[in-house]
């Protein structure tokens, strides 16, 4: 039994029942959820340390022999999933002292952040696909439940969107699964990898492979599944937003990367192609949504979806370099949209309002928060030296040596828009002085509340700045995941290498 | 040097810092930060004029070939010095430019980062590591466009620039893969020393092409010249340094830096020459007319670009020369001139021409500045103006395409460069005094100090041309990709040239003293500016606005049933089509006998289904979901699956109940849907089902080979103890599904207590988040 | 028999589909309901019906009989079930909330005031 993989989905379950145990103390409920996501973190980065090497750390749990028991699987790709969603675990605890109200707190804030947490390194971590679904299902029902909490009418009404429209994903999952274990007899991700090679590469595992594009789609909101997104991730409170912009979302593609680098490896003239399209089209519908809206989380909203169409291009193009852009892509972009989300939070704070006509003169009002909003937005944009222009890179280079100029001329294009969109923020709040007859300006930030929104702004923004400035290193190691992704025999043997009994 | 420019970055962002504790004094402190440089970097001019290059590297990501490294030779030292130079310059100016000014410290800040990035972009020799700076200039120089960001128009010019810029940097980003690509290296010299593969690849024309993408764009050439005389926004001296001394020129240097990899092939020759011919032509006409003294500049700025690019594209040795010396005399010349309008708005309030008049007394340092300057734009001997516009009529002349072409073009646009030069550097300061806003005085020495030490190096490099020409001979040699020597002379004796130089002069004064008339031709003209293509621009920005709001209005409805639709169609459309032609779809072999009991359990199931859907009202459907539930689970019975029966019997109790309990306090059940979108739905509802049973048939076309249930069979008892084998799975095989569907079941229990108990009450939009 | 059940969860789907695209939101949720009971069934059907009775190792034996049921579609339904319940009924509160904020059950209505 490796400890290492279980740790990360019990130190959130400990944490979930501690903070809804100390309910009575607030104080002690934030210390016990910041103390947990610390050691979320801490088990995160152990976990990341022992894959470095291209160990592919496996537990049995039960100590039920694969393909019998469910295996905990934890790859380059997977570890450091999980490294990200503690960061932003804990950037968010960090930023909910002083960004979420006392009433959410006490209604089961904190016990809901991190059951989300356990929700998502449990999918991160799993080897089966019908644990996949039930982790799906413990991060959607914190999700709905936070994406509500609150019961303000806006939110709920997104709320209902948000959760109609996920629960016919499960149920296309569920599905899913159910035909899979029918046709091959198996749920464990390597064992069904070996089965479906004994099958020819367009039959039927094909046709119930399109129901898992389907679900991981809806999740990761690409085209044309994402309107849930849309709908509902500007109503709760930034801290839960961020949460979910970084993370639900790339859920689902690391999903649709696991089991199309794993399980359903042989439909690549399908699979290639249409994730291409869906990948153009996510990107050109997302940013133009981004370009129509006046409200900061709004516009942030509609990029979260444009960017999705950046990682599926990686998983559609398929090569080495392409898969660690997509790896690069997701891990930089957790951090980024997460940030732009905790900043917009700030931006409310200082500015009083979310819409761009509303907000105005925040350089002159607070530096320090114009400079918090500067990391992440050129990064999303793509300007170099940040993350997001190597991220960017990768993908064009990998797009234009695979030949294909049209996939590279879209995320060009969409990258320009983006860069427009975030100059329009910057505009408008930052720059313009701020509009007559709106109402008084709010106090100016607190000592209290620089520490608490801007300190996990500025980290995420450090951290960004210095995969940026480091990029070798995030790419090198995107570059072995990329390798240990394209190879599921690794994988395989690490899951299925002692068949027989009890280990 | 990677030290030097990056540690200059640093410098710039502890600035504002300096200049809060400084005040004053801080401008000419930081000024010595470019002039220290600019003195280490002249001490390499020896040694790189005689040939020498050095080089220093830096890893960024070595598996993919990029890097920081830079190359110092002559071409890239050329320009260092120019940035380095009028960085230092123009620093010290903009302290006592801004004097007063609240954000002065953020000022210099942005402008020493922007000399960092200009630095590190001519001494990169790795095309990523370029391309880097490249996008920091362009994203600096934003910034400064926009310093003075209260304006509105202010704010639209930055966002202009950028958007130009910008887009032509990703097309430039684009070219340099495809150039890595095709040569098998991102550095450059190794790309040049590649040059004839890079040229047979069939990469090459789009790399090419969106490479002069990205030059063009940069340095301002038609069509994407518009950017520039919009970007005098700015304030003085970010125009002398970014718009006019460094950044615009760019573009041209990295045309000069791959000229060795990409030029020589009638496809650069033809184009770049034609866009650059084409650019200082337009330049030059849109000059003469204007009144505002930067946007006579800025026009003119852009034909001198235009005059650089059509030398670089013809690409012989006399014209790289040639482009190498403008470059240098036109940094010179035209830093002071727009230094020299900065300092006439400053002390008149103006910068209006036409009222600008008799200035020397008020301001006689610097009107000899810009007497000097304004001379070796005319091309007067013997400034460094004359002896560039000599090189370049004789590059022209020996041009190999189209001699016939350039030469009328080059000769007609320094022409009214001519009188562009009088108009900016002679006219304020002569005849009659206008009526000005402010009473002019001297400016302070930090301001003229600069104008007039760039206005004399204009006369030096002039007087003392043969001492710089093996120092511009490297530059141009770098550009060349080989070895050139050249002798500058002030004095070529009577030929070709100097006829049409003197030519120049005479037509160029004729039209400067005709420059109240040209300009109220202009003024009637000026409509047609509206068809330029700026218009262009800004009619495809708003068409691009309007197409989003478009696509969002298209996409985001706001109905959860139209959001659902396009979900459902989707999934058929990807669903149907493969299971049509992949799945094998026939009746299954298991279990073909049907019985009585069981037919009727599925038919129970399906009629409940109906009847919910046909309900009228909340009760009646709230039961007929209950038949379902029931009969679903009783067919768990029938088919040995009784533990599935029972948790599904007490489950659908407790969900009948709660079904009451809360829809007690709902509206009744009401018909809205039109017909048509029940018939829709109808439609979309059957495929949906008919793909789902289609799969279930599908799966059941093979027989199931698990070893899954053998094992759990025979090990449930041995080796987990339990006699109920589906008991036995769900608490020990996979306990961890077990897991967390308590926690889903515990999740769920929390949410439903927090919605009825926390309710915030609705302050309309926004006024959620942050405890405010 | 799988002919007809298979039928039947076409049925259950198309149903709980077209249920999903009422504007009336407790209709919705009946359409949740239904494509709840549409998956469980499809789930177990997918996994092979038996009529060899439960996979109940029996008294006095070491293994349960070779031709019972599967016993893990069953154990996934079931998880799936109690799942199921859980999120049903929390959608089911937010369904009340939803209604009494929004003053109607109208879900095109229900569109955010811009």
């Amino acid at each position: 039994m490796n400890l290492l993989l279980v740790v990360p989905l019990l130190v959130p379950l400990a944490t979930a029942a501690a903070t809804i145990l100390l309910a009575r103390s607030p104080r002690a409920v934030r210390a016990a959820s910041f103390a947990g996501a610390a050691a979320f973190l801490a088990a995160a980065v152990a976990l990341l340390g022992a894959t470095l090497d291209g160990t592919i750390l496996v537990t049995q749990a039960g100590a039920w022999a694969a393909p019998f028991g469910i295996s905990l699987v934890a790859d380059r790709f997977a570890a450091a999933m999980v490294l990200v969603a503690a960061l932003l675990l804990a950037a968010v605890v960090a930023y909910s002292v002083r960004g979420v109200d006392a009433a959410r707190e006490r209604a089961g804030y904190h016990p809901l952040l991190h059951v989300l947490s356990m929700g998502v390194s449990g999918a991160f971590l799993t080897g089966d696909l019908f644990n996949l679904y039930v982790w799906f299902e413990v991060m959607l029902m914190g999700s709905f439940v936070l994406v509500s909490l609150g019961g303000e009418r806006a939110q709920l009404q997104g709320a209902l969107k948000y959760v109609v429209l996920n629960l016919v994903s499960s149920a296309l999952f569920l599905a899913g699964a159910g035909l899979l274990y029918g046709s091959v007899g198996t749920l464990n991700m390597a064992d069904a990898a070996v089965a479906l090679r004994e099958l020819p590469a367009q039959g039927l595992p094909s046709v119930v492979a399109s129901l898992f594009l389907l679900a991981f789609g809806i999740k990761a909101a690409a085209f044309p599944l994402f309107f849930w997104l849309p709908a509902s991730y500007h109503t709760p409170p930034m801290p839960v937003a961020a949460l979910f912009a970084g993370l639900l979302t790339k859920v689902g593609v690391y999903a649709l990367v696991r089991v199309l680098t794993l399980v359903f490896v042989r439909d690549t003239a399908f699979t290639g192609p249409l994730l291409l399209a869906v990948a153009a089209l996510t990107m050109v519908t997302g940013v133009l949504g981004a370009m129509a809206q006046g409200d900061v989380r709004k516009i942030l909203s509609f990029h979260i979806v444009s960017q999705i169409g950046y990682m599926l291009m990686g998983l559609g193009l398929g090569t080495r370099l392409a898969l660690a852009g997509t790896v690069f892509y997701v891990l930089h972009h957790i951090v980024v949209k997460a940030n732009l989300f905790l900043v917009a939070g700030a931006m409310r704070r200082a500015g009083g309002s979310f819409s761009l006509d509303r907000l105005g003169s925040l350089l002159a009002r607070s530096p320090l928060l114009a400079a918090a909003f500067l990391v992440p937005a050129v990064s999303l944009a793509g300007l170099p030296p940040l993350s997001g222009f190597w991220a960017k890179y990768l993908l064009v280079r990998a797009g234009l040596e695979a030949g294909n100029g049209t996939i590279v001329a879209v995320a060009l294009a969409v990258s320009l828009l983006t860069l427009f969109s975030m100059t329009k923020i910057w505009n408008e709040a930052f720059w313009k002085p701020a509009p007559a007859g709106a109402d008084a300006a709010p106090a100016p930030l607190t000592t209290a509340e620089r520490a608490s929104l801007l300190g996990p702004v500025l980290v995420l923004g450090a951290v960004t700045v210095a995969i940026g400035l480091g990029a070798g290193v995030l790419y090198r190691f995107a570059d072995a995941a990329a390798a240990q992704l394209l190879d599921p025999d690794l994988y395989v043997r690490a899951v299925l290498g002692a068949r027989d009994g009890r280990m | 040097m990677i030290v030097a420019v990056l540690s200059t970055f640093a410098v710039a962002a502890l600035a504002p810092l300096l200049e809060k504790r400084l005040g004053r004094r801080a401008a000419p402190l930081l000024a010595l930060v470019p002039a220290g440089l600019f003195v280490s970097l002249a001490r390499h001019v020896p040694e790189v004029s005689a040939g020498g290059a050095r080089t220093d590297a830096l890893g960024w990501i070595a598996e993919l070939g990029v890097s920081l490294s830079f190359r110092l030779d002559g071409l890239s030292l050329l320009m260092a010095l120019v940035v380095t130079g009028v960085g230092a310059v123009v620093l010290l100016y903009a302290g006592s430019y801004m004097e007063g000014h609240p954000r002065r410290g953020n000022l210099l800040g942005y402008l020493l980062a922007f000399l960092a990035a200009m630095l590190g972009l001519v001494l990169s020799d790795n095309l990523v590591g370029l391309f880097v700076f490249w996008e920091a200039t362009s994203l600096l120089s934003y910034v400064l466009i926009g310093f003075e960001r209260e304006k509105a128009e202010v704010r639209a010019s930055a966002l202009q620039a950028l958007l130009v810029t910008g887009g032509g940097g990703l097309a430039l980003l684009a070219g340099f893969v495809l150039l890595g690509q095709a040569g098998g290296s991102l550095e450059i010299g190794a790309l040049a020393a590649n040059a004839e593969a890079v040229k047979a690849s069939p990469l090459y024309l789009p790399a090419l092409l969106l490479v002069l993408l990205g030059a063009f764009t940069k340095s301002a050439q038609v069509p994407f010249h518009f950017w520039l005389p919009d970007a005098m926004a700015a304030p003085a001296p970010v125009s002398t340094f970014l718009h006019s001394a460094t950044m615009v020129k760019a573009g041209v240097f990295l045309l000069a830096r791959l000229h060795p990899t990409l030029g020589g092939t009638p496809e650069w020759t033809g184009i770049v020459t034609t866009v650059g011919a084409a650019t200082m032509l337009t330049g030059a006409l849109l000059a003469v007319g204007q009144r505002d003294l930067k946007r006579l500049l800025a026009y003119s700025t852009v034909s001198a670009l235009g005059s650089l690019v059509m030398l670089v594209g013809v690409g012989t040795p006399a014209a790289l020369a040639a482009a190498m010396v403008l470059l240098l005399a036109h940094a010179l010349y035209k830093g002071a001139l727009f230094l020299v309008a900065g300092i006439v708005d400053h002390e008149t309030g103006t910068r209006d021409v036409a009222s600008l008049g008799g200035l020397f007394r008020a301001l006689p340092v610097t009107a000899v500045a810009a007497a000097a300057a304004a001379f070796s734009m005319a091309g007067l001997p013997p400034l460094l103006g004359f002896v560039s516009k000599e090189l370049l009529y004789d590059a022209a002349l020996r041009a190999s395409p189209a001699p016939l072409l350039l030469v009328p073009v080059a000769v007609g646009s320094n022409m009214l460069l001519v009188a562009v030069a009088l108009s900016v550097g002679w006219g304020p300061f002569t005849g009659r005094a206008g009526e000005t806003p402010k009473a002019p005085h001297e400016a302070p020495a930090a301001m003229w100090a600069g104008p007039l030490l760039l206005g004399l190096g204009s006369l030096a490099a002039g007087l003392f041309s043969g001492a710089i020409s093996p120092f511009v001979s490297s530059a141009a040699a770098a550009a060349l990709g080989a070895p050139h020597a050249l002798t500058l002379e002030l004095w070529h004796g009577f030929n070709l040239v100097l006829a049409k130089s003197l030519a120049t002069l005479v037509v160029g004064v004729a039209l400067f003293a005709a420059r109240g008339r040209i300009r109220s031709l202009a003024g009637s003209l000026a409509p047609l500016a509206a068809f330029g293509p700026g218009r262009l621009y800004r009619a495809g920005l708003a068409g691009l606005v309007r197409l989003a709001k478009g696509t969002a209005a298209l996409l985001s409805s706001g109905s959860l049933r139209q959001d659902l639709r396009i979900v459902l169609a989707a999934t058929v459309a990807l669903a149907a089509p493969l299971l049509l032609t992949r799945a094998v779809l026939g009746a299954p072999d298991a279990l073909r006998s049907v019985r009585p009991l069981e037919a009727v359990l599925a038919l129970l199931v399906v009629a409940g289904a109906v009847a919910t859907l046909l309900a009228g009202s909340r009760l009646a459907a709230v039961v007929a979901l209950g038949v379902t539930g029931f009969g679903v689970a009783l067919l768990f019975l029938v088919f040995g699956a009784p533990d599935l029966a029972m948790t599904q019997f007490a489950v659908e109790t407790l969900s009948v109940l709660l079904f009451v309990a809360v829809l007690r306090r709902l509206p009744r059940l009401q018909s809205r849907s039109a017909p048509r979108a029940r018939v829709v739905d109808a439609l979309l509802a059957g495929a949906v089902g008919a793909v789902m049973t289609g799969l279930v048939l599908a799966v059941h076309a093979e027989p199931l080979r698990s070893s899954l249930a053998p094992f759990f069979r025979e090990s449930s008892l041995a080796l987990a103890k339990g006699r109920n084998v589906v008991n036995v799975i769900l608490v020990d095989f996979r306990g961890l599904d077990t897991l967390g569907e308590i926690t889903v079941l515990g999740v769920a229990a929390l949410g439903v207590w927090s919605l009825v108990r926390l309710r915030i009450a609705s302050r309309g939009a926004g006024a959620n988040g942050g405890r405010s | 028999m799988t002919l007809l059940l298979a039928l039947a969860i076409g049925a259950l789907y198309a149903a709980g589909t077209y249920l999903l695209l009422r504007r009336s939101a407790i209709r919705v949720v009946f359409g949740l309901a239904l494509l709840g009971y549409a998956s469980n069934l499809l789930v177990f059907t997918a996994g092979r019906l038996s009529r060899e009775g439960p996979p109940i190792v029996p008294e006095g034996a070491a293994t349960a009989a070779a031709t019972s049921a599967d016993p893990l579609p069953q154990a996934l339904v079931l998880t799936a079930i109690v799942i199921g319940f859980g999120v049903q009924a929390f959608a089911l509160v937010l369904l009340k909330r939803t209604c009494q904020e929004a003053g109607t059950d109208d879900v095109d209505a229900m569109r955010e005031e811009t």
